[in-house]
């Protein structure tokens, strides 16, 4: 047990946060969040320099083999930022999703050139019903010629447009076991586009795939096998979805801090008042609860462990705080952070969008209670006690 | 990074898992345990224990070898605080989870020499004498007397709140010994030997059933010898034990057996009736508090693995106290709503639930949101020290 971060993480952290800090300058952001791409390639470029965007791929494939924790620690830095960036679509939906799943082929392909930056990839899983369960998948692939064929519509894909290429989830039958991943190329012949504009300026598309036909060679894993690959691209979503809450909250803390320090009412610095400082400590507190659920979270899936308990623990927690954490930081600011230019809406905005993506809060508790009614141990957890009967 | 227990680690939970299993009975429960005037545990039982807890090597554990210490780390001490608090065990007080270690940091070689054999041995109690009738959340108000006598002080004055006073051997205790400063200026600690002529304890029935005490100081005679760092500068000293009992009070035992007490009664059935486990509404309500019992016990453990890491957090310490505290008030409220119709059943009452353990704890536990700081008090801290806001 050792739950703190070594010094390596401390100086990655540090310099993930100075960088996402500085990358771009709040009016920018802005620009991008409407903007075709979403984000800035310079930006991504330099962050694949930096070793960030593969940081957690084996070396072989240009990664630095570090643990998921890090890539956690990135990722709230960006979050913290408001930077925006395809890390998440490119590495944590696609990128890990041929790591987990792919032919060496395919990842010789594709991840070496996603670590320099060079190519971008997303996965498409939602469609309009907004579910997450194998059921919900209703996109259809079948085989034709010596390849396959694709039919369907997915919604709330990341980085969709800018995407060199697009791994869809689809099914031949009517079971999980029925689900099966394919890479369609950009710019395949019935692929459309159209952008879901969204508060928090992720840059999300409707994919429309209409008589999509491609290799057999495109296949991820073998066919049927796509749930398995799903369920752990859940896993890590929520994860670092959770993460990425984390440094939203902690930005909308510091903004409040300084602001409270500095703002002069009644004399006084509103800081030095209980009622703003108990709004703050409750902050902070709720901020650093979820910070270690969400550390424990990509601890545990790092190490290889299930994970679903402490994932699930960690998003709906910061599902749940962070936004009311940004809620507020309004109020102590006041008027001030209702205009735009203030640096507030970002965060306010990001939260709202976190903490709907991989899973609410709602969606979370559900997972729990699944595992509460059928899987006790996996629910208690490893140091679980046995449960205290001799009252009955 | 590591969120999980080591081998060795595991093994010592387990061992202590054993130790308290095999101590404490449900006929040791039966015979020792009284949720009456005496407060849990008897006082003869706990000082008992103590002695146990000592032979087994416990209590001096996580102590430096030089103190006779078992030198082991700080997630050793966690836990062993999280498994007795958890198995409701007697002796987890500020004689074992903090004063020592005030000691090691604060006391002169020869109060150490003297005393910390016999804490190591389970062998003396302590009470904490900080709170007073005019200083409460305000110590730094604190009134109570130490004038300079030759080569002793002398002690006037009244403390409150005294928990476990009437059991302890010695006092830990603040005076004023300069009458003219202000605040936490002035103050000086000292070790008081509860046995001196002057030294008489009140007693103040609570609303959770059991008795608790003040302490009058009259003209009690102190040796020197007894202070504890330098003269008027007891405040960083009481200031430094505060840190170390907030750690050791955010322990997460307490919380992980709420949630087991209610899982395990959700997951009954009632004259075979429908278990309440079954009801999605007490799902969800189970879920919420897990989560919350979770982070409980991350933070605990957090904090240990600073400590462990030579590090010294202290405003933190209070974030921990907090969370924990909370957790455990949330599930004394949702335990009463779980617990419907039963719910202010007393103990031995026709179908009282849970043995009536959750309505005493919806009372003994309301000291938790004002008691070692206080929910408010801590939010104080927590912006001020930890945030930087202004004061």
């Amino acid at each position: 047990m050792d739950i703190a971060l070594d010094d390596d993480q401390v100086m990655l952290k540090e310099t993930a946060v100075s960088f996402a800090q500085q990358a771009l300058p709040a009016a920018r952001i802005r620009e991008l969040e409407t903007s075709e791409q979403g984000f800035d390639a310079g930006v991504w470029k330099e962050m694949a320099q930096m070793g960030w965007v593969a940081a957690a791929f084996p070396e072989t494939y240009g990664g630095a083999g570090t643990g998921l924790v890090e890539l956690a620690l990135i990722v709230e830095a960006l979050g913290q930022g408001a930077t925006p960036s395809p890390l998440f679509s490119t590495v944590i939906e696609a990128g890990f999703t041929l790591l987990d799943a792919g032919a060496a082929r395919q990842k010789d392909d594709w991840l070496t050139r996603i670590a320099a930056g060079e190519a971008l990839m997303t996965a498409a899983l939602m469609e309009a019903n907004g579910g997450l369960r194998a059921q919900d998948v209703r996109t259809r692939i079948a085989r034709s010629g010596n390849g396959f064929r694709i039919d369907g519509t997915k919604a709330f894909v990341r980085d969709a447009g800018a995407a060199d290429a697009i791994i869809c989830v689809a099914r031949s039958g009517e079971g999980a076991e029925d689900l099966t991943l394919a890479i369609v190329p950009k710019g395949a012949t019935g692929v459309s586009l159209r952008r879901m504009p969204a508060a928090g300026g992720e840059a999300l598309w409707q994919v429309e795939f209409k008589g999509v036909e491609v290799d057999a060679d495109a296949i991820v894993g073998d066919v049927g096998t796509g749930w398995l690959a799903v369920q752990r691209l859940l896993l890590r979503g929520a994860a670092f979805k959770s993460a990425e809450l984390v440094g939203i909250g902690q930005a909308s803390l510091d903004l409040t801090l300084s602001y409270a320090k500095e703002r002069v009412q009644f004399g006084k610095p509103i800081g030095s008042f209980q009622g703003v400082q108990h709004h703050a400590a409750e902050m902070y507190r709720d901020l650093e609860v979820s910070r270690l659920l969400s550390w424990q979270a990509s601890s545990s899936l790092g190490e290889g462990l299930s994970g679903e308990r402490e994932v699930a623990m960690a998003k709906a927690k910061a599902s749940q705080c962070v936004p009311a954490l940004t809620r507020t930081a309004h109020q102590i600011h006041g008027a001030i952070a209702y205009y735009r230019d203030y640096p507030l809406e970002l965060y306010y905005h990001r939260a709202l969008a976190a903490q709907a993506a991989y899973g609410d809060a709602a969606h979370h508790r559900r997972v729990l209670a699944r595992l509460l009614s059928t899987n006790n141990a996996a629910f208690r957890g490893q140091d679980a006690h046995e449960l205290p009967v001799h009252y009955f | 990074m590591d969120f999980t227990l080591t081998g060795e680690e595991a093994a010592f939970r387990d061992e202590v898992r054993a130790f308290l299993r095999r101590e404490l009975t449900p006929e040791v429960f039966a015979k020792h345990r009284d949720t009456g005037e005496q407060g849990m545990w008897t006082p003869d039982f706990t000082k008992a224990f103590r002695r146990k807890l000592g032979a087994a090597g416990y209590l001096g554990m996580g102590w430096p070898k030089e103190y006779g210490g078992g030198g082991r780390s700080r997630i050793y001490q966690a836990i062993l605080w999280d498994e007795m608090e958890y198995h409701r065990a007697p002796g987890l007080d500020r004689s074992m989870t903090y004063i020592p270690n005030a000691l090691m940091t604060f006391g002169s070689d020869a109060q150490k020499a003297a005393l910390l054999p016999q804490i190591n041995r389970g062998e003396i109690s302590w009470f904490v004498g900080y709170s007073e009738p005019e200083a409460g959340s305000d110590l730094a108000n604190l009134k109570t007397r130490a004038v300079a006598d030759g080569d002793d002080f002398v002690i006037t004055g009244q403390k409150a709140f005294s928990s476990d006073a009437h059991m302890a051997d010695y006092a830990w205790l603040a005076a004023r010994t300069d009458p003219t400063s202000q605040r936490h200026r002035g103050i000086t600690m000292f070790i008081v030997d509860m046995k001196s002529p002057g030294v008489t304890i009140a007693k103040h029935p609570t609303l959770a059933g059991w008795t608790h005490h003040s302490v009058h100081f009259d003209n009690v005679r102190v040796p020197r010898s007894m202070m504890v760092g330098e003269v008027d500068q007891g405040w960083k000293v009481l200031m430094g034990a505060i840190d170390f009992e907030r750690a050791a009070l955010a322990s997460p035992g307490l919380v992980n057996y709420q949630f087991d007490r209610l899982l395990a009664w959700c997951a009954h059935s009632r004259d075979g009736g429908e278990r309440p486990i079954d009801d999605p509404v007490v799902q969800d309500e189970l879920v919420r508090l897990a989560i919350e019992a979770e982070g409980t016990r991350i933070m605990s453990y957090w904090l240990a693995s600073l400590h462990a890491r030579g590090q010294y957090p202290q405003h933190e310490t209070s974030l921990a106290l907090l969370v924990k505290r909370e957790t455990a008030r949330l599930f004394d409220e949702k335990g009463m709503e779980l617990l419907g119709p039963y719910a202010p059943l007393r103990t031995g009452a026709p179908h009282a639930q849970l043995d009536g353990e959750v309505e005493i704890e919806y009372r003994d536990h309301l000291y938790f949101q004002f008691a070692a700081g206080g929910f408010d008090i801590t939010r104080n801290v927590v912006a001020t020290r930890g945030l930087g806001l202004p004061r």
